[in-house]
């Protein structure tokens, strides 16, 4: 008998492990997300180098710069440091970071499909050191690298202005290797690398620890392989993810890296593969729809079939996305001169109507500039009536008043308007939707014009129409970069030709002041006020969101910044 | 024969020049430049660009310098430096070896340097060229065959039975393949057999299901247009003298049309088919993109868009000799299918 339990026991005991056995071989089953980067290819996987959304995104898994902006807040939080914060007496900061430890470089090795440790020429492992993020950041400052974004981050180091701007042709070499020695930054030691920027200004940390380019790069795969060093065959990194393939115009790849130790703020992977096709939105969809991809970015013209779908209206989810879609007014070309004709053409338009009707991706309608969320920027919830929004009695009054002021007798009188945006199915579907608003309203005519991409880009620079559209999304997590970033009147992106002193005030006083971030809110308050409202320099539209349709089982975050965060999501049985 | 080829070759390389030289200047006059963007870059950060790729010299040594580059071969010692600047399609090794010494260094012969994109910025023309070329050229090659097999039977069936129901079913099929464009027909078939049946893929490259619909696609109306080329052609060609002679003398129809009619008719379908080559074969837009096919289709368009100066160069010459190479094997294929027409 006593025998017998002991064969049942054991019986019980091994059917157990068995169980336990089938279990673990199942969790060891690979999870693969299947996701849609868009039509194009990735530019490029070099940070000093990248400028667009999709390089961002594979950069930000691979490369975990020194903060990271939280996907949701938008603050930067730890990623490879953490770092302390002094304020000199020289009116500048010293920020000193100290580097996570024992996070070695990767490659992924594909003939034995594992991401595999980099050893030195000592046959040691490599770790990322503050040499390689010392490194990193002077090559994006380094002219003959050519950095596009090298203009952010000039403005968050001393001494890396003059570095950068140096004229590679009038400059000497020894001359360029003081310019590149007076740069700010230090290495202390292989932990810890100091920085002192140029002035107080709140974001200088957001510059230099939370932007793709700020973290480490491998300088001897860089010597190796020059511009090459990012492609498949050669790129070594030490983020969460591993870049594992990259077929150009077909897709990218990218695998866990089992040597990522995972911290609180960029946990260990989940999912074990994350793979990206290039397509336009629509076979995408298509794609999704027979259960090829697991997230898409529905095309808009299938807008009105998802929401009224059973399935797809519950996959469906609408984020905001940080950028604003405005119209820009010549204040300097007649009649546009006069502020209360801007105020009654800003007045006039139907911001929710043109997000319902028109643009249809559950767009929220914007009173002002810098999109709430932003950092420091105002909110709908604490600044409802700030800026400008649809007031068809306000647009009349303010136009009396035009006509008053510039001494006409009727509308016919006025000299011709025209707005100009750069051909697009998009933009001009929205121009026509606001040329009608003002027809109803005002009773006024407005030409259309379009140029193309490049061709508009130079009329914007040269001679801005009367009224031209552009967009404006976030490099860095702050109000400032929208409303000083733009709209001062030094600015190289400010088109208008509109100036107020007590507007760049405003802006400089809410970047340098060292204030506290709600008292940072309301001089953005006052200043979104006087661009919107009371000098009415531009017409803001609409704040963008981004649509995405998720199949039911995969477990994700929605980031707002523009990157996911795929060490974050999971991929749930099915 | 062999004259014939080098003076056509000849012509190629006027002809690449020209066309080269018109592109460049003409793109170099429109406005907006290649690091114009909607986030205005500062003054000095386009400096350092145009420095970096020699955007900053006189238009002139520009042009010279890029035709120097792919004309001209150069022999070169060591690595040429892993710069996207210095990418040649072309490497051949004169001399030395993996083991080579200062004495005994490694010579290469290089030639064909594109030049760099600056639209993605680590990758080169030659780079394009090399990975997403191959992929156009074979879809081009199977929807050209597919359009041939379709068209020119459907055109002989139709031109054989004229006013008859074949006539018209053929040509009403021809005039749908034209009208439809792939624009629509390709998300149709996506729709149809990707969704809907789900028995090919709706889109991707590399498999032979996956090129199916992309082959139709791109095919159709090409097929279309060729049926309708062949079909009157060979009415045209059945109302000629030698067709009543050939007939008079007793000849088996058969014959008569396969002897005589077909081959005749098939010049005016040769004519077109050395344009729908080049064309074909060096990356078609649309097709390539709602497909999600890798390749060159959409550097014809978005290196425009981004004046890509190098990456236009490229496609464009690219373009221009498949046009005249295969023009050239139109001219070799007319002297078989017509006697009278010789090299001379």
């Amino acid at each position: 008998m006593f025998r017998n339990k002991a064969v049942v026991l054991l019986v019980v005991l091994a059917l157990l492990l068995t169980t336990v056995g089938v279990v673990g071989a199942q969790e060891e089953e690979e999870k693969v997300l299947r996701l849609n980067m868009g039509p194009s290819d990735v530019p490029t996987l070099d940070p000093s180098l990248a400028t667009d959304t999709s390089s961002h995104q594979i950069i930000g898994e691979i490369f975990v710069p020194l903060g990271r902006g939280n996907e949701i807040t938008g603050e930067t939080e730890t990623g490879m440091a953490t770092w302390t914060i002094e304020e000199t007496a020289d009116g500048t900061q010293m920020i000193t970071f100290t580097i996570m430890e024992g996070i070695s470089w990767v490659k992924y090795n594909p003939e034995t499909d594992q991401v595999e440790q980099v050893l030195d020429e000592n046959g040691e492992v490599r770790y990322v050191t503050a040499n390689d993020i010392y490194y990193a950041l002077m090559r994006t400052l380094d002219p003959k690298t050519a950095s596009d974004y090298a203009y952010v981050l000039v403005d968050a180091v001393k001494g890396a202005k003059e570095y950068n701007q140096a004229n590679l042709d009038e400059v000497s070499e020894e001359d360029m290797a003081a310019l590149r020695d007076a740069v700010a930054a230090k290495v202390l030691d292989d932990y810890t690398l100091q920085v002192e920027t140029p002035n107080t200004a709140a974001f200088n940390i957001d510059i230099l620890a939370g932007m793709w380019f700020s973290g480490a790069q491998p300088q001897w795969v860089i010597d190796a392989q020059g511009d090459f060093w990012s492609e498949p065959e050669n790129i070594e990194s030490y983020g969460p993810y591993a870049l594992e393939y990259w077929y150009h115009e077909s897709g990218i790849g990218i695998v866990a890296n089992p040597f990522w130790p995972g911290t609180d703020t960029v946990p260990q992977p989940k999912v074990t593969r994350v793979q990206w096709v290039f397509l336009q939105d629509t076979p995408a969809f298509a794609n999704y729809e027979s259960g090829l991809l697991d997230v898409v970015a529905p095309p808009l013209s299938e807008m009105d079939r998802i929401k009224a779908d059973s399935v797809l209206s519950e996959e469906l989810y609408i984020s905001p996305y940080f950028c604003t879609y405005y119209y820009g007014f010549n204040v300097t070309k007649p009649p546009l001169d006069n502020v209360h004709l801007r105020r009654a053409l800003s007045f006039a338009i139907d911001r929710q109507d043109l997000v319902d009707n028109v643009t249809k991706g559950g767009q929220e309608p914007a009173r002002w500039f810098a999109r709430p969320g932003l950092l420091a920027a105002p909110t709908m919830e604490t600044d409802p009536e700030l800026g400008i929004g649809y007031d068809p009695d306000m647009a009349q009054e303010e136009l009396a008043l035009a006509l008053e002021e510039l001494g006409l007798e009727d509308l016919a009188d006025l000299p011709p308007i025209t707005l100009m945006h750069n051909e697009s199915e998009g933009h001009a579907r929205i121009a026509q939707a606001i040329q009608e608003m003002w027809r109803a309203e005002l009773d006024l005519e407005v030409q259309i014009a379009t140029q193309e991409w490049g061709v508009y880009l130079d009329t914007l620079d040269e001679d801005s129409p009367q009224i031209w559209r552009l967009g404006w999304c976030n490099d860095y997590f702050d109000a400032d970069n929208f409303t000083r970033g733009v709209f001062r009147s030094d600015s190289g992106n400010n088109h208008t030709q509109w100036s107020n002193a007590e507007f760049d005030a405003l802006v400089d006083e809410a970047a340098f002041g060292g204030l506290s971030t709600e008292e940072r809110r309301e001089l953005y308050v006052k200043a979104e006020s006087i661009l919107t409202y009371e000098d009415a320099a531009i017409v803001p539209l609409y704040w963008y969101t981004t649509v995405s349709l998720t199949k039911p089982y995969i477990e994700r975050t929605y980031a707002l910044t523009g990157a996911q965060r795929f060490e974050k999501w999971d991929i749930l049985d099915h | 024969m062999g004259t014939f080829i080098v003076r056509r070759v000849l012509w190629m390389l006027l002809v690449i020049v020209v066309v080269s030289g018109i592109t460049f200047f003409l793109m170099h006059q429109v406005p907006g430049g290649p690091f114009s963007r909607e986030r205005r870059l500062p003054d000095h950060i386009i400096r350092n660009l145009e420095r970096k790729y020699h955007l900053d010299r006189p238009i002139l040594e520009q042009y010279l310098s890029y035709m120097f580059d792919i004309l001209i071969p150069r022999v070169t010692a060591g690595e040429t430096g892993r710069s996207t600047m210095s990418d040649y399609l072309f490497n051949i090794q004169l001399r030395g070896d993996d083991k080579a010494t200062d004495e005994n260094e490694e010579i290469f012969l290089r030639w064909m340097n594109f030049g760099p994109s600056y639209a993605s910025r680590t990758r080169t023309v030659n780079d394009i060229f090399r990975e997403q070329l191959p992929v156009s050229f074979q879809l081009g090659v199977m929807a050209l065959l597919f359009a041939i097999a379709l068209g020119v039977p459907l055109g002989i069936l139709a031109g054989l039975n004229r006013n008859t129901p074949i006539d018209y079913v053929s040509m009403a099929v021809a005039i749908a393949g034209v009208s439809v464009p792939t624009i629509v027909l390709g998300p149709i078939l996506i729709w149809l057999f990707g969704v809907q049946l789900r028995v090919l893929p709706p889109t991707g490259w590399g498999t032979v299901e996956q090129a199916v619909l992309p082959v139709i696609a791109l095919g159709a109306a090409s097929s279309a247009l060729l049926a309708r080329l062949t079909r009157a052609s060979l009415l045209q060609v059945m109302h000629e003298d030698y067709i009543t002679t050939a007939r008079a003398k007793g000849l088996a129809e058969r014959m008569v049309i396969g002897l005589h009619a077909f081959k005749n008719a098939l010049i005016p379908v040769t004519t077109v088919l050395g344009p729908m080559f080049a064309a074909l074969v060096t990356g078609t837009f649309v097709t390539e993109t709602i497909f999600g096919i890798p390749g060159m289709g959409r550097y014809f368009i978005t290196s425009v868009t981004n004046r890509d100066y190098p990456v236009i160069m490229g496609t464009i010459l690219l373009y221009a000799v498949f046009l005249v190479f295969s023009n050239m094997l139109v001219d070799i294929t007319y002297a078989w299918l017509d006697p009278r027409i010789r090299f001379s």
